[in-house]
């Protein structure tokens, strides 16, 4: 596991929040099992204290403003960087899945496939969980700028897994709003 | 005694070979020699080179790949370091300048895939304890300000600001155009109110 990265520890802005909730999500659309591996994973590597069951790990995303139920309360940089942590492993376990989607070398009707299977997925979720009158909702759910956006959350994932994702992903999660 | 260490994905084969340095004190399975690395890049070319071309590629390719997460990915690595590598035509332009003369640059095309690959790769060789190397590469930290502003077109950016100065202007000449109320003419000054107070008795 990577080590925590040098700079001083600050909370992740609400932005940092709203994509890393968003990254949560893709995993859970490419695994249908991804809810339960974010709780496997949050006990295995020992974040219980932070993150003792679903429900508290459910509230730390709730943060994020795009959610249908939303919490003002920012997660402490503690809890952020277990959630860091979570979609980092999640990555790295469905790396080969990642992998594929973004691959060029894949036949292009296969590949078509898995693109339509994963935003079909990833359009459920939003609808079930997130405010639909939100204009970051819209947009991921709009036809012509949702697979650009779907294709720049994957990307994410896969450069956030392995040894050194989770230094690489904080640090992204913390750049300002333009 | 050489060593050689191998890191693997998909496409990507690095292996890297050298010497325990004894006298620093390391142990006999730690590479801090480096006397040479191989890299397969499957599907575009088996390549070789030392210890600082194994480091100018850690050193541009991961700087890349932390710009990229962040949307804004952006050359790293000058014309004159043996690696450097950019966005083109929605891929990433690994170029490779040979340190042999007459040698010409190379350029390789690698998508995401290839390339989440190859950072994999390079983020174990850098984490790898049994590796006694420096491997620079800047602080990962936020990227500023300005590095991200051109993750949004200018029209978008701009149009707030527009809109705003657009409304205040239109709201200043709305109320230039209204026409001021005048103020009421003052009431004729009564000489008998002022001059013959009534005192009471």
């Amino acid at each position: 596991m990577a080590d925590a990265p040098s700079h001083p520890q600050r909370p992740l802005p609400r932005r940092g929040i709203e994509r890393l909730d968003l990254m949560l999500l893709c995993a859970e659309a490419l695994d249908l099992n991804g809810g339960e591996a974010m709780v496997w994973l949050s006990e295995e590597m020992g974040f219980t204290d932070l993150l003792p069951n679903r429900v508290e790990l459910w509230k730390r995303r709730c943060s994020n403003p795009l959610r249908r139920t939303t919490r003002r309360d920012l997660p402490t940089p503690a809890e952020s960087d277990a959630l860091i942590r979570i979609c980092n492993a999640l990555a790295d376990r469905l790396y080969p899945m990642l992998r594929s989607l973004l691959s060029t070398a894949e036949p292009p009707q296969l590949s078509a496939q898995r693109w339509q299977l994963f935003e079909g997925r990833l359009a459920e979720l939003l609808r079930e969980r997130f405010n639909l009158r939100r204009g970051g909702v819209q947009r991921l759910l709009d036809p012509e700028q949702g697979p650009s956006l779907s294709r720049e959350l994957i990307q994410a994932l896969a450069f956030s897994a392995g040894p050194g994702g989770f230094e690489r992903l904080k640090a992204s999660l913390m750049d300002p709003v333009v | 005694m050489k060593l050689t260490n191998r890191y693997e994905q998909t496409s990507c084969r690095l292996q890297v070979e050298g010497l325990p340095d004894l006298s620093a004190g390391q142990g006999d399975q730690t590479i801090g020699i480096l006397t040479g690395f191989s890299l397969d890049l499957a599907g575009h070319t088996e390549l070789a080179g030392q210890r600082e071309h194994l480091q100018a590629m850690v050193a541009a390719v991961l700087p890349y790949a932390r710009q990229l997460l962040s949307g804004v990915p952006r050359c790293c690595g000058a014309d004159s370091d043996p690696v450097a590598i950019r966005p083109h035509a929605g891929r990433h332009q690994l170029e490779l300048r040979s340190s042999q003369p007459d040698t010409p640059p190379l350029a390789l095309q690698l998508d995401d895939a290839e390339l989440a690959d190859l950072v994999r790769c390079l983020d174990q060789l850098r984490l790898d304890p049994r590796l006694a190397l420096p491997f620079e590469q800047p602080p990962l930290q936020p990227l500023r300000r300005r590095e991200l502003r051109h993750r949004q077109p200018l029209a978008q950016r701009i149009a707030a600001p527009l809109v705003g100065v657009g409304v205040l202007l239109l709201s200043a000449v709305v109320s230039a155009l209204l026409p001021l109320q005048r103020p009421a003419p003052a009431p004729a000054a009564n000489p008998a109110a002022v001059s013959s107070p009534q005192r009471g008795g």
